[in-house]
């Protein structure tokens, strides 16, 4: 049974050949293949081809994992591997949650959005700055706010 | 940080729904600590009116002892200095944005702070009221006049309802949902007749009922829709002494037959029944379950 691919091309010029079933995860794709605007291949001007040879192998393993049974196993086995998914650097990360929902994919937003939450929990503003490579651009009248908050919390 | 060709995005110009989205997940606790403090776009997302619709402060609760004295309860301090903090920044945040405000039962809520919370929640409609322990009849007074557009009020119940109702009457004309957690007898009830006639949800559940009270708020309450009695004690006084009621009576269910829904639970196999006889119709939450007191039959009422 041969399967329908797609042509999908990133925003660095790079095609990627990928299969309907798992290219339609996100609903963006899905769309427009549904409004026949697939022709020719479907441009992705927002997603570089690393991120979206990431995204498609999370897609892939998705599509894998919806075939098999389900068990306590699987699904151990499934947060392990999206635990390893995972272990990128902050602006990979950054971009595959932009990429998760510019695409329109729940079940990676989902994910990436529960990580960055844990990564944020438990943080000083400063820690959390140091952790996301942020910088404190408050005007000063905001900065008077904040400080007026800070108050709060040592009265 | 290998460089790599990104389209442009990093952490600080993140989009702000994503953020948010983020952020629908944090506590009290955590939306309080700080992440409106890192950066411009983060603390605009903090603001966003979707995290503060309902501010849910159940995770809250007074560190206290009990005492013979006024007001009955003693509240150490650390306990006071979070509540504060955390009530202070969750207010600044929403910037009047609250439409529910929900606080835990065991709450010894002061004064001046349910003062403090009702003058930033101006659009509240849906208020779930802490222990009144240490609220003042002038705060509370004060309070429900600037909540204009309450619809919705779940309460301990109180001795003297009438200047509670009175207000409420004179200034939230979109009332229609009340739920009393604790006793109702004839005073309360008839409380209810004189000041809340238009009264369309009433949930009365675990607690004391007098058959006399039950008459008057079927009679009395003449837009009711929706009444909750289940695992209710039903008690008849007469001039000797005082009955349990273990059946409705033929009269009482033709009163409650206009209702749209009539919520009863009389069960001796009842485990809320039974917790109910035990606690002698005041239930002490606190013995069962957590979060066992926030449930109710009826579905808008259940936390």
């Amino acid at each position: 049974m041969s399967s329908k691919k797609i042509t999908l091309k990133s925003s660095d010029g790079e095609t990627l050949e990928v299969e309907v079933a798992i290219a339609v995860q996100s609903q963006t794709i899905k769309h427009m293949i549904e409004d026949d605007c697939a022709d020719g291949g479907i441009p992705l001007p927002n997603v570089t081809s690393k991120i979206l040879a990431k995204v498609i192998e999370y897609c892939k393993k998705h599509v894998e994992n919806s075939k098999k049974e389900d068990s306590i196993e699987e699904e151990d086995e499934l947060k392990e591997w999206e635990c390893n998914f995972l272990q990128v650097d902050q602006q990979i990360l950054c971009d595959l949650i932009h990429a998760a929902n510019y695409l329109n994919i729940k079940s990676l937003l989902d994910l990436t959005c529960r990580r960055v939450a844990d990564m944020i929990k438990g943080k000083t503003p400063e820690e959390i700055r140091r952790t996301f490579n942020i910088k404190n651009d408050f005007t000063p009248e905001e900065e008077e706010e904040v400080r007026r908050e800070n108050k709060w919390a040592l009265e | 940080m290998e460089c790599h060709e990104s389209v442009g995005r990093t952490w600080k110009d993140i989009d702000t729904d994503i953020l948010v989205k983020i952020f629908e997940s944090f506590n009290i606790f955590e939306l309080t600590s700080g992440i409106a403090h890192v950066c411009r776009t983060w603390r605009l997302a903090c603001s966003d009116p979707m995290l503060w619709k309902t501010l849910d402060l159940t995770l809250l609760e007074s560190n206290y002892i009990k005492i013979p004295l006024e007001p009955y309860v003693y509240v150490d301090r650390l306990s006071d200095q979070t509540l504060t903090r955390v009530l202070k920044i969750a207010l600044s945040l929403s910037r009047g944005n609250v439409h529910t405000l929900i606080f835990h039962l065991n709450l010894y809520l002061p004064d001046h702070l349910l003062t403090y919370t009702a003058e930033r929640s101006p659009q509240l409609r849906r208020l779930v009221l802490p222990a009144w322990n240490r609220i003042k009849k002038t705060g509370i007074r004060k309070a429900i006049c600037t909540w204009k557009n309450l619809e919705s009020m779940t309460m301990p119940s109180i001795k003297n309802p009438p200047y509670l109702m009175e207000t409420i009457a004179r200034n939230c004309k979109n009332f229609s949902e009340l739920k009393i957690m604790g006793p109702c007898d004839i005073h309360c009830a008839s409380t209810l007749r004189l000041y809340l006639p238009k009264l369309k949800v009433l949930s009365l559940r675990c607690s004391t009922l007098s058959k006399e009270a039950l008459i008057i708020i079927l009679d009395g309450l003449r837009h009711l829709e929706v009444l909750n009695i289940s695992h209710c004690i039903l008690v008849e006084t007469s001039q000797l002494h005082r009955n349990i009621v273990t059946e409705l009576d033929e009269s009482i269910l033709r009163k409650a037959s206009r209702l749209r829904q009539f919520l009863t639970c009389m069960d001796e196999s009842c485990i809320m029944c039974q917790r109910t006889r035990n606690d002698e119709g005041l239930m002490r939450w606190y013995k069962y379950e957590k979060g066992l007191w926030k449930e109710d039959e009826v579905s808008s009422l259940a936390l």
